[in-house]
């Protein structure tokens, strides 16, 4: 199925795995990026937003019901679109530049 | 664009001619028959007449397709410049560069 | 005592254990960096967005690694290999492990060797654990993709078969290109080009084909080491910048680079094309769709506005891989088909369920140009003639692909480019390779090329059966017809169906 044409506003995003690990992590981007849309696809979620995503430590922590640590997002990731312009202990921000 | 290396610079050329001897390579595209996915390279002696090129190297790969006809190769060219080989000329004589390419068409 | 945070205890550990020496000058500490005219002003601007310390990199690697080989010995005991959808499928795999695999360990070293070279502590750290990475990738390549060789033709002796074979000196050369050229030229390469730029292209179709293709193992592997390439990613993103950065003379060098890398890893993607679309008995996606997203969209769309902030452009000769979107993977297919009686694959014609696919995906070529080739091919064969070219093809000197490729507007008729160079013809497949030989002819004038080393007799011998054996191939069992093959004739009798009753 061929993807429509690239809207305007560009998008971030990131290929996660599709499993118990990732999931939570992908409730949690939804949750703090009313914007984002995932897409399914074989074994890994796609997940994008408009301009900029953010990944929140403490949302992740209230959906999977126990402390995370932001470096365990290493262990989902697939693959990104856009740069990672903070990583810290409490949140990962992934937006483009310029 | 100069050369910039660490150090001298100068290497030469593994596919030059000279390593090759009295032989040279050429290639042969058949134009109009996608059937053959390229030109076929060969090694063949600079003396090699045009007729025993043709007869033993263009023919037996181009033969490989059930509808080719020896007799009917024509349309020859050196690149894109057209030229009609004689059968006792050899490749040097009628200017086949070495690494040159040569086209025909059939029918 | 407060603990250090991420930020904090990244820097102590990373760039606070480095020093400037007193016993020698930094130029000859690091006397790599300065000859590609590349000028770093100052390299603690370098930012890492990973903030890795070694412990906290061992301790997920770990866990990776733990989870990666539980899957894998799963896989093994369960006879996993059964539950690919044909035994055809391996051909992607085979690709994978004798072209992909020798890379890792290539750039294992090469990143080792950066680790050391660079003058940066940031850098060289992200180097460092992007070495260790690659090793990991080598391993767990190997290891995943070992039982397949219990079972089948095709895939022992890679290492040997990806110095020698033909096919092989594609990526091969493709890496050895960028070994030899200088730690900035490479990082741009294959950080950037490769691992950012272009990752995509590589790692979706062969990981998602593994997946759609119940190949467990390699499905495993993928995700697994996705984690790490996400991390290459972003090296590669933060070198380009951080050059880009450091001083407005570095611009038309990076612009210079990027051209010369994307068309080379784009030619040697046409591999990827071709076993998107025509190796993979359940489809992930065209590559036409996969182009569409992960270049077009992704990239050009996306990553590209970021870099005109620095007067970057999008590469040179771009408007040709568009353009050759539909129709590349038919094109090197239909190199593979004819030329698989030397490698250490089998092809055969898709059936024609597939071929409609193609047809459907492809509307303006397929059934115009390829469809009636295959079909004379699969007649041939169905006589007892299966189709194989006899003799070696004309190569490009950059790519080094047999030259079956095309003009752009008329995919019907084939490209033929050349230079001369002190007294020698070189010829290309296009404006592309060409461009590439004519900025740097003295590099590409030493290219080892597979038909003309045969022709050298540096290849085992004058005929098919000694370079075979030279290559290491066990003919009969590794290459040519899949229909035909010892492969396809097991996998009809392991999937026989049960016998019931006495």
């Amino acid at each position: 199925m061929t993807e429509t044409p690239a809207p305007r506003v560009r998008t971030v995003g990131i290929d996660v795995q599709d499993n118990d690990e990732a999931r939570p992590i992908v409730e949690a981007i939804e949750r703090d990026n009313p914007e984002a849309t995932i897409r399914r696809m074989p074994g890994m979620l796609k997940v994008q937003v408009p301009r900029e995503m953010v990944v929140r430590r403490t949302t992740v922590e209230e959906i999977l019901g126990r402390e995370w640590d932001t470096n365990e997002f290493q262990l989902s990731i697939i693959s990104l679109v856009g740069n990672i312009a903070e990583w810290d202990e409490d949140e990962i921000l992934i937006k483009w530049e310029h | 664009m100069s050369i910039k290396a660490l150090g001298d610079y100068d290497f030469p050329a593994k596919d030059r001619q000279e390593v090759y001897g009295d032989d040279q390579l050429v290639n042969v595209f058949w134009e109009g028959n996608m059937l053959f996915c390229a030109a076929a390279c060969f090694r063949a002696p600079r003396a090699m007449r045009w007729a025993d090129f043709k007869a033993k190297m263009i023919d037996p790969w181009a033969s490989a397709d059930p509808d080719y006809r020896p007799e009917a190769a024509v349309k020859w060219r050196k690149d894109d410049k057209p030229f009609a080989p004689k059968p006792e000329q050899t490749l040097a004589q009628l200017g086949i560069p070495h690494k040159g390419l040569v086209k025909f068409r059939t029918g | 005592m407060a603990k250090a945070s991420m930020r904090e205890r990244y820097q102590l550990l990373t760039r606070d254990l480095d020093w400037n020496p007193s016993y020698v000058t930094e130029q000859q500490l690091y006397p790599h960096t300065r000859f590609e005219g590349i000028k770093i002003h100052d390299w603690d601007a370098w930012e890492d967005p990973f903030r890795l310390t070694v412990d906290a990199y061992c301790k997920y690697q770990m866990e990776k690694d733990k989870r990666l080989y539980a899957v894998l010995d799963s896989f093994a005991q369960g006879q996993g290999h059964l539950q690919v959808t044909d035994a055809r499928y391996l051909n992607a795999i085979r690709l994978f492990l004798q072209g992909v695999t020798p890379l890792e360990y290539q750039a294992h070293r090469h990143f080792a060797y950066l680790g050391r070279h660079l003058n940066g502590p940031g850098a060289r750290f992200a180097c460092l654990c992007q070495s260790i990475d690659e090793l990991r990738h080598t391993q767990t390549e190997t290891h995943a993709i070992s039982m397949y060789n219990k079972y089948y033709g095709g895939f022992h002796s890679f290492p040997k078969m990806h110095d020698r074979v033909w096919y092989l000196s594609v990526p091969k050369s493709f890496f050895d290109d960028g070994l030899s050229a200088g730690p900035f030229e490479f990082m741009t390469a294959i950080s950037f080009s490769f691992e950012y730029f272009l990752t995509n292209l590589l790692f979706v179709p062969f990981m998602s084909g593994a997946s759609f293709n119940g190949d467990l193992s390699t499905m495993s592997f993928g995700f697994s080491a996705q984690s790490d390439e996400s991390r290459h990613m972003t090296l590669g993103l933060s070198v380009v910048k951080f050059i880009l950065e450091q001083d407005p003379d570095n611009v038309p060098i990076m612009q210079d680079w990027i051209d010369k890398w994307f068309w080379r890893g784009y030619r040697l993607l046409g591999l990827v094309a071709c076993m998107m679309d025509y190796f993979l008995p359940k489809k992930v996606m065209s590559w036409k769709e996969a182009f569409e997203l992960y270049l077009e969209q992704q990239m050009l769309e996306g990553l590209f506005p970021d870099l005109a902030y620095y007067g970057i452009e999008p590469p040179r000769h771009v408007e040709q891989a568009i353009a050759e979107k539909q129709y590349l993977s038919s094109q090197v297919f239909w190199i593979l088909y004819q030329f698989s009686h030397a490698a250490s694959f089998t092809t055969t014609i898709p059936p024609k369920a597939e071929m409609d696919w193609l047809a459907e995906q492809y509307p303006d070529t397929f059934d115009s140009i390829y469809r009636p080739l295959f079909e004379k091919a699969e007649r041939m064969a169905a006589e007892g003639n299966r189709f194989f070219f006899p003799g070696l093809p004309m190569l490009c000197q950059t790519c080094q692909i047999p030259m079956g490729f095309t003009e752009v507007g008329d995919p019907t008729a084939t490209s033929f480019r050349s230079s001369q160079y002190q007294g020698e013809r070189y010829n290309f497949c296009s404006d592309g390779c060409k461009w590439i030989f004519d900025r740097e002819p003295w590099k590409y004038i030493q290219a080892w090329l597979p038909v003309h080393q045969i022709y050298q007799g540096n290849c085992g011998g004058a005929t098919i059966p000694e370079v075979l054996a030279w290559y290491g191939i066990d003919a009969g069992v590794d290459n040519g017809e899949y229909a035909t093959s010892p492969d396809a004739a097991q996998w009809a009798q392991w999937h026989q169906p049960v016998v019931a009753g006495g």
